[in-house]
């Protein structure tokens, strides 16, 4: 298959996934295989909450303040985008990503750069620890307060 | 035609214009506030970002995140709605400058309509009717006095920055003139970031008659009839119909033609709003211009059948007006009640979650809202849950049909302000349309006394 036959065959899957609930769609003909992602984040039902009454009282109000049912339960640290933008794991495209899963980081250190704007915003630790997973994927768009690194903060020794 | 917008918006006007862009098939764009989570808004558009947290500063009116937002999802253009960035000059600014298209007039415009003191003062030196007052922001307390004495007291004094009825202040006796001047002068500061104001004579029966202009990109201008909002309490207004029940023919040309005037001669792209006052006399004078859709945009709609949103799109996409002045005509009556989660008797915020909902609904009913059960109603936002809105072949139908639908709207978990509204729609006053702004403050210090 010629180049110009992969570029008509890929168009043509995409306009075959275009309004459907399909979200991913890999394809093998010729000897290529062709695999096409929808981007979850902005398809349709992708951040819709379950319909749940909302908690009365008290815990409807720290609910409210705190920003809702997004925030994860657990003993890790989240680092949230504190802007609306683009995620790169690298200062730029040639360069090394600042982090990688594993690696241990002190509190300030830069994590990675959102760009907004054509501005690179750069984002620090929260916190001492250790990089469990990196939740988005380079050059993805984010939202504001959308988490971006799981950390296992360092335990201080108690004194 | 834009393929894609951006509604830099929350609640039942962030709706409206979804629905709008829906029907001219435009993608959509929400955006929302870590407590708008669940909205309607953000279920009924085809893609959502959160801009921040509940804080409106950080979010709605948050310009780097929301034009972010609308980089990342390749919006071609922005409605503001009505609130918020609205009216705020940067915003148009900021758009053009990241490539993407205001849906509105120009920030030149916004600015200049925004500083209401200067607005007065152009529309004084082009010969339109204004409320004898300041020339412009008074400027030393010496001038206050001397303006208010030779316009004769009761005067109101007015934010310069403000606008939508707040940031006012009326000064009944020469006595209490100074003081109450620093007082609304630091109130304007605090408020508004803007410590100029203005000064008018308060008029005590007033009516308030305001006009929906639309103009197209090459300036072609009409009206569209008026809109009666002389309900109001503490300057904010209640209840609104159209066409007013004191305009004529007559009048309503007059009005009509002023505000189109009025709109041309500061180069108005959009839709966009002019106030007069009436008088007891009904001779008008100019109060402001809203640089933005409305609240009470429906009770146009109703009448004229016009589609104010789809027309503020089609405009900002640079298609030409599709009708003359002469293709207007206003249709029956139409009446607007809002809906506000308030005690009905105090005024006080009722915020909550919604345990019932049920709607008004039949021939001739629209109800623009984007409440629902378990809706939280919350106390970082305006308390408005819902606009009712009637249509009837004549005003009698109109009111008739309004009583019906308020007698029909289930909202339970929060006060609202529904029986304040029946209220209203059986007072004789009102149904014989002898009404002015400070018909309700009467109404409602009548009930305390009974």
């Amino acid at each position: 298959m010629d180049l110009k036959e992969v570029k008509r065959q890929i168009k043509e899957l995409i306009d075959l996934m275009q309004g459907t609930q399909v979200s991913e769609l890999e394809v093998e003909r010729g000897g290529v295989r062709i695999k096409i992602r929808k981007d979850q984040m902005m398809s349709e039902g992708g951040h819709l909450v379950p319909q749940i009454p909302v908690p009365q009282d008290a815990q409807m109000k720290s609910s409210l303040l705190e920003g809702g049912p997004k925030a994860e339960q657990d003993d890790y640290t989240y680092i949230r985008s504190p802007i609306v933008g683009t995620f790169y794991r690298a200062p730029s495209p040639e360069a090394e990503p600042y982090v990688e899963v594993g690696e241990v980081v002190k509190k300030g250190q830069i994590l990675c750069v959102v760009e907004a704007m054509k501005l690179m915003n750069e984002i620090e630790s929260e916190v001492d620890g250790k990089i469990v997973e990196i939740l988005v994927e380079n050059a993805r768009p984010v939202e504001y307060g959308e988490s971006l690194f799981k950390i296992e903060p360092l335990k201080e020794p108690k004194s | 035609m834009f393929k894609k917008i951006l509604i830099a918006n929350r609640g039942e006007i962030a709706l409206r214009i979804i629905r709008a862009c829906k029907e001219l098939g435009i993608k959509t764009v929400a955006i929302y506030s870590e407590v708008d989570r669940d909205s309607l808004h953000v279920r009924f558009a085809d893609e959502r970002v959160c801009v921040g947290p509940a804080d409106a500063s950080l979010s709605y009116r948050n310009i780097p995140n929301i034009l972010s937002a609308a980089e990342i999802t390749d919006a071609e253009a922005v409605h503001p709605g009505y609130g918020f960035l609205a009216e705020n000059a940067h915003f148009p600014e900021a758009c053009e400058s990241a490539g993407i298209k205001f849906i509105g007039p120009s920030a030149s415009s916004i600015a200049l309509m925004g500083d209401k003191a200067k607005a007065r003062e152009i529309m004084n030196q082009k010969g339109i009717p204004v409320i004898p007052g300041s020339q412009g922001k008074v400027n030393s307390e010496k001038e206050a006095l001397q303006i208010a004495k030779e316009i004769a007291y009761p005067v109101i004094i007015k934010a310069a920055a403000g606008g939508g009825g707040r940031g006012l202040r009326v000064v009944n006796r020469e006595e209490d003139m100074l003081k109450s001047l620093q007082t609304a002068q630091s109130e304007a500061k605090a408020a508004f970031g803007d410590g100029g104001v203005y000064i008018e004579k308060y008029f005590l029966e007033p009516r308030h008659i305001e006009v929906q202009i639309l103009a197209d990109e090459k300036g072609r201008t009409v009206y569209l009839g008026e809109r009666d909002c002389s309900i109001q309490r503490r300057h904010q207004k209640i209840l609104e119909e159209s066409p007013s029940p004191v305009v004529d023919e007559v009048l309503r040309r007059e009005l009509g033609r002023m505000a189109v005037e009025i709109a041309k001669a500061v180069g108005y792209v959009n839709a966009g709003t002019v106030e007069f006052l009436l008088d007891k006399n009904h001779a008008f004078y100019f109060i402001e211009m809203n640089t933005r859709i409305q609240v009470e945009h429906p009770v146009t709609e109703m009448v004229t059948g016009i589609d104010l949103i789809k027309e503020q799109i089609k405009i900002a996409s640079a298609r030409p007006l599709e009708y003359k002045q002469s293709d207007i005509r206003i249709h029956g009556h139409s009446i607007e009640c809002r809906i506000n989660a308030e005690c009905p008797q105090k005024f006080t915020p009722s915020p909550g979650v919604i345990t019932r909902y049920y709607p008004p609904g039949g021939y001739g009913v629209r109800v623009d809202s984007s409440a629902h059960v378990d809706c939280v109603i919350s106390p970082h936002y305006d308390s408005m849950i819902a606009k009712l809105i009637v249509h009837g072949d004549d005003r009698d139908e109109a009111i008739a049909r309004m009583r019906r639908a308020l007698d029909e709207f289930v909202i339970e978990g929060i006060k609202t302000t529904i029986p304040l509204h029946k209220r209203i729609l059986e007072d004789s006053g009102f149904i014989k349309s002898k009404v002015s702004t400070s018909f309700l403050e009467r109404l409602l210090s009548n009930q305390e006394n009974n």
